[in-house]
């Protein structure tokens, strides 16, 4: 579903990806983990091209996202992606903020596109918050409107940005609940995130990132036992020392 | 025709010269003034006299929501009629050291407001002076937020001196409206007049500008 | 000053008050109208990626701002004859003040704009939405939610200005003072009344603009 082939990416001299391969298949849940600045969240930008990468080969559902000339409004609709920051459309309600792509780049008539957008926020458990603003929200409750967001384009791929980073903790399970949901809906997903646990409960596989390089790739049970390498263990006892 | 024309603007340019120093001259020390007066009122403005708050309000209100021509004129023919004699250079003076007082006094208090109150309150914690906090803590704080305005508030003000004009202050604006009743071409002449306020309030707007993204990076030593 | 306070002059000068507000209200409605719109029009040119575009709209902006309005008002009106084309002195006064006001317009939206969290944009990139869609529904909505203010800002400074339309012999609400000072010699009850009626408009436009702020729910999450 999602394929990079020798993917490098530079800011400036900085060589932020070096030489990423990685498949991911239809229906698999990878998390990817590692240090800050090891550019997990830049690699997952790059599945939607929210960053350009300058080598390599990027498909995303037999789709070029490395060539220049593909129409990324296409691929992009078939992919939803949340954010770290939420960045819900602050004027619009969570109903609004569900149906205006659907309306927009489907084609979907109002009314459909507001059914749909109830059912979704139903499905996250925020039926009775449905005309409320972002700023009337709890940061759990705006981030899964984020998620209700991008599942009302219907798409085959979900991308999560580190999207318990900038909740309170007592709001992280709400979050994370959801995300469990749609993994065992069959949804094919990508997170970056911190939460081991989670990873451990629903990933097919873990990624660990360091200095833009990925340094493993394991089934979770295996990567959490028995880390390969020195710099997967000394990321393991950072996190799971606090 | 236009290169006689030409030819009789640049023998005015002596009479131009005046005009931008008097230009200068109301605005500067209309602006020295201004940011005195100010910043005594900002700093009231922020502060705890409930009185003393309501009444600069007002006043901010009064000068704010009145065009300064009006302003001009009220001081330049009712001042006198009350006994208080002026020409119209003090009179000037006067009503643009108001009008930048009343907006400056808003920067400042703005400024001052904006410095989180945690401050206020660990300098309270370790003792220092109400004049000290305001002296060590508050004010270098605030000086970012309030520098940038303040220069913008400058060239609005410089600007705004065009309009003394009106009682016979002979500035760019009107050193402008005298030549153009002998050379009758407009564009030219107030071309000249643009191009010269242009000269002051251009470095200005752009030191402005320049404050406002340093401001974000540096903190300022009072 | 008081005890003589003539107000049966007043109330013989009210109807020509009550049409000189009027006159002002229209000729500033007008103005902010067209300022409004040449606003967003030099806002979109400046923020082209073509420089042909962009650099007069710069230009424009610049010169605008960095120059007074009695200077430019004095520009069209002794300017244009010259170039042969002949206006009421209530056109050019409009299209003075149109064009002054457009250029701050211009740059409250710029503001506007550049302040939304790019994370706003990636997230419309995100669902597939076009540029132009993203512009329509996203980004313009939420600066002119933040832009409110400014812009209300901005039109009380526009009707403050319209009082200079007086020095160009247009009847509005300072010409009115004028006249009362000229024909009776009484500037404090002219200058005096027809401060008192800008001060309606000030305190109006500002119980607007303070209104609307809490109209607008979604400003905390900015």
């Amino acid at each position: 579903m999602i394929s990079f082939k020798n993917v490098n990416k530079w800011y400036g001299d900085l060589h932020v990806l070096n030489n990423i391969n990685l498949e991911v298949d239809a229906g698999e849940v990878v998390v990817v983990c590692g240090p800050s600045g090891s550019g997990k969240s830049t690699l997952i930008r790059c599945i939607n091209r929210l960053e350009p990468i300058q080598e390599g080969e990027l498909v995303v559902d037999n789709m070029a996202v490395h060539d220049k000339k593909t129409n990324m409004t296409k691929v992009r609709a078939e992919i939803g992606f949340v954010f770290q920051s939420f960045n819900l459309y602050p004027h619009m309600t969570a109903l609004q903020n569900t149906t205006i792509a659907p309306i927009k780049v489907r084609k979907m008539k109002k009314a459909d596109a507001e059914e749909l957008g109830r059912e979704t926020l139903t499905r996250v458990g925020l039926k009775d918050r449905i005309n409320s603003y972002p700023a009337q929200l709890s940061g759990g409750q705006q981030q899964r409107v984020a998620i209700a967001r991008g599942l009302c384009m219907n798409p085959k791929i979900m991308l999560f940005d580190e999207p318990t980073s900038a909740l309170d903790p007592e709001m992280i399970g709400e979050v994370l609940d959801t995300i469990k949901m749609l993994a065992k809906g069959g949804m094919t997903m990508v997170v970056v995130t911190h939460e081991m646990g989670f990873a451990r409960e629903v990933a097919n596989r873990v990624v660990f990132m360091d200095d833009g390089y990925i340094v493993e790739v394991a089934p979770p049970n295996d990567f959490f036992r028995n880390a390969q390498t020195e710099r997967g263990k000394a990321f393991l006892s950072s996190i799971l020392s606090h | 025709m236009w290169s006689f024309y030409f030819h009789e603007l640049m023998r005015s340019l002596p009479f131009f010269m005046k005009g931008v120093w008097m230009t200068v001259a109301v605005a500067g020390l209309s602006l020295i003034a201004g940011t005195i007066i100010g910043f005594i009122c900002g700093i009231m403005r922020a502060g705890r006299n409930k009185i003393l708050r309501a009444v600069i309000g007002v006043w901010v209100d009064i000068v704010r929501g009145t065009p300064f021509l009006v302003q001009i004129f009220i001081i330049f023919f009712i001042l006198p009629g009350i006994g208080i004699e002026l020409d119209a250079f003090s009179a000037a003076v006067i009503a643009l050291s108001n009008l930048s007082a009343s907006f400056i006094c808003e920067i400042v208090a703005g400024g001052i407001l904006s410095v989180p109150k945690g401050q206020r309150e660990a300098a309270t914690a370790s003792g220092l002076s109400q004049y000290h906090q305001l002296r060590f803590i508050v004010l270098p704080q605030a000086m970012r937020t309030v520098l940038p305005p303040l220069v913008g508030q400058y060239v609005l003000s410089i600007k705004d001196s065009s309009v003394v004009s009106a009682i016979g202050v002979v500035d760019i604006t009107r050193v402008g409206w005298f030549t153009v009743q002998r050379i009758p071409e407009g564009i030219m002449v107030f071309g000249l007049v643009g191009l010269l306020y242009f000269a002051i309030c251009y470095p200005l707007i752009n030191l402005s500008g320049y404050l406002e993204r340093r401001m974000t990076v540096m903190t300022i030593r009072l | 000053m008081l005890e003589n306070f003539n107000f049966r002059v007043i109330w013989e000068y009210m109807p020509l008050y009550g049409q000189c507000f009027f006159a002002t209200l229209w000729l500033s409605a007008l103005s902010l109208i067209g300022a409004v719109l040449v606003g967003i029009l030099a806002c979109s040119m400046r923020l082209s990626q073509s420089r042909l575009l962009s650099w007069p709209a710069g230009i424009y902006i610049e010169s605008i701002r960095s120059t007074p309005l009695l200077a430019q008002l004095y520009f069209f009106y002794f300017g244009l004859p010259s170039l042969g084309i002949m206006l009421p002195e209530w056109v050019t006064g409009v299209f003075a003040l149109t064009l002054n006001s457009g250029a701050y317009y211009a740059e409250i939206i710029r503001s506007g704009i550049q302040a939304i969290h790019f994370g706003q944009i990636e997230a419309g990139i995100s669902s597939g939405l076009s540029y132009f869609q993203r512009m329509r529904y996203i980004v313009l909505p939420q600066a002119f939610g933040m832009t409110v203010r400014p812009m209300l800002g901005q039109a009380i400074v526009l009707v403050k200005d319209s009082s200079l339309l007086s020095l160009i012999s247009i009847m509005e609400l300072t010409r009115a003072g004028q006249l009362l000072t000229s024909e009776r010699f009484m500037p404090a009850e002219g200058f005096l009344t027809t401060a008192a009626f800008y001060l309606v408009i000030y305190y109006l436009l500002k119980a607007f603009s303070n209104w609307s702020e809490k109209r607008l729910i979604f400003k905390e999450a900015f």
